[in-house]
């Protein structure tokens, strides 16, 4: 390997890249705050989870159970993607023409699993923010990978909610401050709900 | 093997300085240092109270290290025992000296005792007599600064310098690889590898390793100054440890260098992730390598190398470059032909099939490759050097119906 490869793979490796969060879709539900880290026009968004954890990226794999293409001159697709607690809705775009070939490739029902980033949408300034997932890769998998998701995700939600309970970093108080309404203690229940769901 | 004893020892001591210490925690510490890196127990000792020590900001914890803080300034101190911000008096033998970098300075080198070394400044105000290389010296009232988190001892025109009567051989103690922090270091390595030179005046550069783990070392050109011997074990004592973008790297320049003929069963320093394959970059699948010899680069679509230019007779091979994320990290991985095939379930010569007979070509293989791995669960292990973990194994996670229960223990627990 030449020196100038290597310096330049070290450059290329001290970027790091947004982790993709493992979150449930009745917990994702409930996000209202975002934020933009920086001033930057390129700077991330992040949603904070209720739980006290920002996510600019999440991965999920549940059961794409419909999806539909729209527009005109911009085409999109819209699906929804199912998991033990509730309904993903993603969408991809013409700015993200791979994932959207992927997408359409797919016919529902299958398992899927999607890396994406959520935002909050809202239809005008009074109304509640929706949380729907950009689509950057969706991929068709088995139920051993969306069984795999389940336990992984219930593992990091029951992480996040004992962090909560004890932590003063500034996500978790900012997450007290915006959510003062939600008990994390729930989502304990969801997650618990959610592995009651796989068979043993 | 039992720690408790030794763990028990550091912990009174620690309670002496009014700190209290779970000894389960250090035995932790000992247990991992002994059993996993196969340090001695002495050693093991010393490098966690001194961990500690500085974790607390006590100073002067290490075993025989004369004990009590009001030893006084003119009591001759314990190199390693010494730290920043104190004024100190030391015996040792001047192991190296350096070119001085500026006309401020008289000398400038590394000065040391059975405990450790410490590089050292003469200013030239100091009106310190000049020291000599091998010569051993009690140094009265110096300072020790502080300099890009290495420590350094400044003589200065307060300092008393005296050749000693010792003359005493001086046996260096080496720590693993593992264990180096910035200042002086010395070390048994292998030597694992050769870099390019980059610089006129570099003489070498490549990675040493031992049984704990490896790091980057350097030779500047210099008189008297040898090559190393790539896959050569050395003792290297009093090395610089230099930091650079949070990596360590020895400066061998000032080190006292002897050959050894044992051999090293050099470790990686292996990682295990486990998560999910949430991207495959472009470049993975099948590509062309350049055939001449030593090169190996990628090849573009046209068959072009960056060196070799249009290299009809290329060679096929397989790899994967992604991200594996856990749902913390996201670590960028490297598949390499092996891996690729027993992750993938296509061989090497069913790629070339497909890229030689398919329409879309090796297009065709890096899409079937993505569609059997892109968010699928695996676990790889692998060495990771410059933030990019190289695989050596890689295996699909199954379910664990004891991990799910275990799961439902958790999550039901405190309904």
């Amino acid at each position: 390997m030449s020196t100038n490869a290597r310096e330049m793979g070290r450059k290329e490796g001290s970027f790091e890249r947004e982790p993709a969060r493992r979150v449930f879709a009745s917990e994702l539900r409930e996000c209202r705050y975002d934020f933009k880290e920086g001033t930057d026009e390129k700077s991330p968004t992040f949603v904070l989870l209720p739980t006290g954890e920002r996510c600019n990226r999440i991965f999920i794999v549940g059961t794409l159970t419909e999806k539909q293409r729209q527009g005109d001159q911009n085409i999109f697709y819209r699906g929804r993607v199912v998991d033990p607690t509730g309904t993903f809705f993603i969408m991809a775009g013409s700015y993200q023409p791979e994932a959207m070939q992927q997408l359409a490739r797919i016919e529902a029902p299958a398992f899927v699993a999607v890396i994406g980033k959520p935002s909050l949408y809202r239809k005008d300034e009074a109304s509640t923010p929706m949380v729907s997932v950009r689509v950057e890769s969706i991929n068709v998998v088995d139920k051993d990978t969306r069984d795999l998701w389940v336990l992984d995700t219930a593992a990091r939600t029951l992480d996040r909610i004992d962090i909560f309970k004890t932590s003063t970093v500034p996500d978790v108080i900012k997450a007290k401050e915006q959510y003062p309404a939600i008990d994390p203690a729930i989502f304990r229940r969801m997650a618990y709900d959610a592995l009651a769901q796989i068979k043993i | 093997m039992d720690f408790s004893e030794t763990a028990d020892r550091i912990s009174r001591k620690f309670q002496k300085s009014g700190q209290t210490i779970d000894p389960k925690k250090i035995e932790g510490k000992l247990r991992r240092l002994i059993e996993e890196f196969g340090v001695q127990p002495s050693e093991a000792e010393r490098s966690v109270t001194n961990d500690l020590a500085k974790e607390f900001n006590i100073p002067q914890m290490a075993p025989g290290g004369g004990g009590g803080k009001s030893g006084g300034i003119t009591e001759p101190r314990k190199i390693a025992d010494v730290s920043p911000e104190e004024w100190v008096t030391i015996e040792g033998k001047v192991v190296a000296l350096s070119a001085p970098g500026s006309p401020a300075i008289a000398q400038s080198g590394i000065i040391a005792d059975d405990s450790g070394g410490i590089r050292f400044v003469a200013w030239a105000k100091s009106n310190a007599p000049a020291m000599t290389v091998g010569s051993w010296y009690h140094i009265e009232s110096a300072v020790v600064d502080e300099f890009k988190g290495i420590a350094s001892l400044k003589i200065h025109s307060g300092t008393t310098v005296k050749e000693s009567g010792n003359d005493g051989a001086l046996i260096p103690s080496t720590v693993p690889v593992v264990n180096l922090h910035t200042g002086v270091g010395s070390v048994r390595a292998k030597v694992i590898q050769e870099w390019e030179v980059t610089h006129d005046r570099m003489l070498q550069s490549g990675i040493l390793g031992d049984e704990t783990g490896t790091i980057k070392f350097v030779i500047w050109k210099e008189a008297g100054k040898e090559k190393l011997a790539v896959d050569s074990v050395y003792n290297i004592f009093y090395a610089q440890v230099d930091e650079f973008n949070g990596r360590l790297s020895l400066n061998l320049n000032t080190a006292t260098i002897m050959q050894d003929d044992g051999d090293i069963l050099v470790s990686w320093g292996i990682v295990a992730v486990r998560g999910a394959l949430v991207h495959i970059a472009p470049g993975s699948g099948i590509i062309k390598r350049c055939p001449v010899e030593g090169c190996n680069r990628a090849l573009s679509r046209q068959n072009y190398c960056p060196v070799h230019e249009i290299q009809p007779r290329f060679i096929y091979d397989l790899r994967i470059k992604g991200w594996l994320d856990d749902g913390e990290k996201t670590h960028n991985i490297l598949l390499q032909r092996d891996v690729v095939e027993s992750l993938t379930g296509i061989t090497l010569e069913a790629a070339k099939e497909i890229a030689e007979n398919n329409p879309l070509g090796m297009d065709e293989v890096f899409l079937q490759m993505r569609d059997r791995v892109l968010g699928r669960y695996i676990t790889c292990d692998g060495r990771e050097i410059d933030n990019r973990l190289l695989v050596n194994t890689c295996d699909r996670l199954t379910f664990e119906s004891s991990e799910h229960a275990a799961l439902l223990n958790r999550a039901g627990g405190a309904l």
